[in-house]
């Protein structure tokens, strides 16, 4: 039996009206949404219902942790131990979703049913992330039918609180590590760049909200008493944060930029294109770190946004100097920043430019994500071996891509387990991810089969494995 | 009878509770101008309180409609004495904003006048019923002094929209431009100084309301897929706004500051005090133009608020690029400012830096700025008046820093006007708990006998 077995497998399953869509369809119905309180007994379903016959029929092990956060949704791991010798391979998936936004789909489409129409397939959680777990399960299947072993341990963990910034992840892994351990980690999730051709992800951008506060006293007062002798906190904020990022979207402050960019990473990005999509907003390339190409800019540097500000009252505004304006930001951060002392740098810099009366705080809103950046190195033998196994598939080079804009829980993987990190993106930008409208490519989720069938083939074939 | 027996009566006038009575009844009538259902209770207010007193003091009332659709009534009022005398023009609103008849302290409501210590509450005490009251009845008395005689004719305008805006009031005035011929203009709205001293104003500063949109594009986008990428509005919009003031307050732009402060203006603040009585929040000496005492910043100098600010979803953040950011701006100006030069210059100030995207709208008619010299005739014969009844100079102040439809009076009928106002800083106008001070009011009704009283030695007046 060779690879080639497995991949035909998988895509036979993939092809076969009954097989792959059948499987999904019968996930997407589940109504795992994480950010509404009243799904989690879903979440619980999904695992116990959908997730652990799928990998106990493959002989995994599955055990399913309550979330250290009461109603935080749960996380299974399934584990498949072949020989100690064995490298041990983790990956991942997320079962649950964002809102369904029910009635705002095109054609009333219902997001809990899954729904071929040409090559796109539509449903709440498709892209992002069950068709993409979903073809690994597969993927694993072809691989155990071809070949009646793996030929490495593999663990899987399906967590159900992705959409909520993965709440209690880090901690369950953390008191759970030995569960939870393994040599290396690849899994799926996310858009690729180019939705032609496949690319891999070594990492994230970290994330962190903080709120810049102006309260200068109790309430408004009318402008035309006290106009003159009031402060007023929108023009004394506005004038901050001038000081903290050029008109130009340049963050001015040197404590909050990342150290310069490497030679590698700028050679991974160097042909990583960002154009203007279809239906997508158009580029300001005179916008940002003057000097980097847009793929610099989004993957290898910070970005400092003001996601909300107010004073006064917008919605019905009174003649009086209002008392407090509040701007509620973020900086998306790569490896290597000092995100640690984010607050503490930036009020040193508005206090040493005389705005001592702004204060910096952490954000406490719905949206205050702190993640950590990560990066697997683009040297590290786990990244190049995965590199390899797509390119057996392909014929041709395949990007990496240091990290994506966006931020993961890859800081599960980095800070606590310790184990370099690999993602296949398996989705592409245009999949209106937490909208309405979510939907795959069919023919990309078939290539994401052979590939992914390709990669696990490859693990436990003596010839091509991954040496620890 | 005597200057002295003028004001002695009005003192009788407010000990013996006949000021009580007279107000009290019109704080009753519910002339809300803010809320529709209350419509009725304007014309009443016109019709059954305001014509018979005017009428007993010899007045010939005319109800009119507003000129602007929606616009409430206009009572005018004529006293004519002589043909060959010379006429005041006097104004009032009979209308209130809102009673929040809920929000009152235990026991006191808005439509039924409480007296509590010195205090007297109601809707408005302080705005502007009382203060016509006062007029009126210091007015009846000087008549009462000289057989029935004023010594001059009157003109009387009393509006019921000025909590709305004052809608129609220029119009009417230019339409009805014949019917207020006069020689001065004296009226009374809003607070004094401080409650201890008597305050005479000449104008107001004007207002200037505007929006600064920067609309870059349909949604918002992930901060994270897209941070980096596109331009933040916010950030944009920061930036253009502090090209316009600084942090502290200042007017970068020459067009946008007044002409240098006049001698007699500056004299005149010189001698005034703004802030620190209770409830007054604490001034930022730093804040402003830099050289300016804090009198000078707010009655002679222009400002520049942000009133409101927003971009993205301030109630609930997500993490995306907002498409959107929108500024509520607005400025104060002084006498001798052009509003109209505002956007233009702002125009070519934004498009000279790149900020060409940033949209300016009006958001409505800006109230322009008036004020009367304090060195000026006029304005020295009523500093003078008032001197005399109070035993010390009243605050004078070349314009108020808020803002009145005092551009009818001095500019569309060319009156010179004089405001004394009878309310003080803390009266809770247009809150709940609206006050006036017994002290305060019983020394308006003094200063008003003697102004009305001196009004009537014509020989001493600075006319043509």
């Amino acid at each position: 039996m060779t690879r080639q077995h497995a991949v035909d497998a998988a895509l036979a399953h993939f092809d076969d009206p009954e097989g792959f869509f059948e499987d999904l369809k019968a996930r997407v119905a589940v109504p795992t949404e994480s950010q509404n309180p009243a799904r989690l007994s879903d979440c619980y379903a999904y695992l116990e219902e959908e997730m652990r016959p799928a990998f106990e029929a493959m002989g995994y092990a599955c055990r399913v942790y309550d979330n250290p956060f009461e109603g935080c949704g749960p996380v299974l791991l399934a584990s498949r131990h072949e020989g100690d010798d064995l490298p041990t391979v983790l990956g991942y998936g997320h079962g649950d979703t964002v809102l369904g936004q029910e009635g705002q789909w095109k054609d009333n489409l219902d997001p809990w049913t899954l729904m071929k129409l040409g090559d796109k397939v539509y449903g709440r959680g498709t892209a992002d992330n069950k068709a993409q777990h979903s073809t690994h399960l597969a993927a694993l299947k072809a691989v155990l039918d071809t070949r009646r072993s793996l030929g490495f341990n593999h663990k899987f963990i399906i967590e159900t609180g992705e959409e909520n910034g993965s709440r209690g992840l880090k901690d369950l892994v953390a008191a759970h590590k030995e569960d939870f351990s393994a040599d290396c980690y690849f899994a799926s999730d996310g858009p690729r760049f180019d939705v032609a051709k496949p690319n891999l992800t070594l990492g994230n951008r970290g994330a962190f909200n903080f709120d810049l506060v102006v309260d200068l006293r109790d309430g408004g007062h009318h402008s035309g008493n006290w106009g003159g002798l009031l402060a007023n906190p929108g023009i004394i904020l506005a004038a901050a944060l001038a000081t903290v990022i050029d008109v130009k979207g340049r963050i001015l402050v040197p404590a909050l930029l990342p150290p310069p960019i490497g030679n590698t990473v700028r050679e991974l990005l160097s042909d990583v294109t960002r154009e203007v999509s279809k239906g997508g907003p158009e580029i300001d390339d005179d916008w940002g770190e003057p000097g980097l190409t847009r793929a610099e800019k989004v993957y290898a540097w910070n970005t400092f946004e003001i996601l909300a500000m107010k004073t006064g009252n917008p919605d019905n505004p009174v003649n009086a100097v209002p008392p407090r304006a509040v701007a509620n930001c973020q900086l998306r951060f790569v490896v290597g920043t000092d995100w640690e002392n984010i607050v503490a740098n930036l009020q040193a810099h508005l206090d040493a430019q005389g705005f001592g009366m702004v204060k910096v705080q952490p954000s406490t809103g719905g949206n205050a994500a702190f993640f950590h950046a990560a990066r697997t190195d683009p040297d590290h033998p786990w990244a190049k071996w995965v590199r390899a196994a797509v390119e057996r598939t392909t014929g041709e080079k395949c990007r990496m891509v240091p990290n994506s804009g966006g931020s993961i829980c890859n800081d599960v993987f980095q800070d606590v387990l310790d184990i370099p990190f690999v993602w296949l993106p398996l989705s592409y930008a245009g999949c209106s991810q937490h909208a309405p409208n979510e939907h795959i490519l069919w023919p990309l989720t078939r290539e994401g089969m052979a590939l992914v069938t390709g990669i696990y083939w490859d693990l436990g074939d003596p010839e091509t494995g991954y040496q620890t | 009878m005597s200057r002295d027996a003028v004001i002695e009566s009005l003192e009788h006038y407010f000990d013996d509770g006949g000021f009580w009575t007279d107000l009290a009844r019109r704080v009753a009538i519910r002339s809300c101008s803010q809320d529709e259902p209350f419509r009725p209770e304007l014309y009443r207010y016109l019709k059954e309180e305001m014509t018979p007193y005017l009428a007993d003091l010899g007045f010939v009332s005319e109800i009119f409609e507003n000129p602007k659709p929606g616009g409430q009534p206009i009572l005018v009022a004529r006293r004519q004495e002589g043909d060959d005398l010379p006429t005041l023009m006097t104004y009032g609103h009979g209308d209130v904003v809102r009673g929040y008849d809920e929000q009152w302290r235990d026991g006191i409501g808005p439509w039924e006048m409480k007296k509590v210590g010195a205090r007297w509450y109601g809707r408005g005490t302080a705005d502007n019923k009382g203060q016509h009251t006062i007029n009126l009845a210091a007015m009846k008395a000087c008549m009462d002094a000289r057989g029935g005689k004023l010594g001059y004719n009157v003109v009387a305008l009393i509006e019921t929209g000025e909590e709305t805006g004052s809608p129609g009031l220029r119009e009417f005035c230019r339409e009805k431009k014949d019917l207020f011929k006069a020689d001065v203009f004296i009226a009374s709205d809003g607070p004094r100084l401080n409650a201890d001293r008597p305050t005479v104003y000449f104008g107001s500063r004007g207002v200037f309301n505007f929006t600064m949109t920067l609309d870059l594009r349909e949604g918002g986008h992930h901060s994270g897929n897209w941070g980096g990428l596109l331009a933040n509005p916010g950030i944009v919009l920061a930036h253009a706004i502090s090209t316009i003031v600084d942090a502290k307050g200042r007017i970068l732009l020459d067009e946008l500051k007044p002409a240098p402060i006049s001698n007699s203006v500056r004299e005149a603040i010189s001698k005034l005090k703004v802030g620190g009585m209770e409830g007054d929040p604490e001034i930022d000496p730093d804040w402003g133009e830099p050289g300016l005492t804090p009198e000078e910043k707010v009655f002679a100098w222009n400002t520049f608020e942000i009133l409101a600010f927003r971009t993205g979803n301030p109630e609930n953040p997500v993490n995306a690029v907002p498409p959107r950011a929108f500024a509520k701006c607005h400025m104060r100006f002084v006498a001798g400012f052009d509003p109209a030069v505002v956007l233009p210059a702002l125009r070519k100030h934004l498009d000279r830096l790149g900020f060409e995207k940033v949209e300016l709208t009006p958001d409505r008619e800006f109230m322009a700025a008036t004020r009367l010299e304090p060195d000026t005739p006029w304005a020295k014969w009523a500093i003078k008046s008032l001197t005399r009844t109070a035993g010390e100079e009243p605050a004078v102040l070349p314009n108020l820093g808020g803002s009145l439809p005092n551009d009818c009076f001095a500019h569309i009928l060319g009156l010179p006007t004089i405001w004394v106002p009878h309310s003080y800083p803390a009266c809770s106008q247009h809150a709940p708990n609206e006050h006036i001070l017994e002290p305060v009011s019983r020394s308006a009704l003094r200063l008003m006998g003697g102004l009305f009283w001196d009004l009537g030695e014509t020989d001493s007046l600075p006319l043509p």
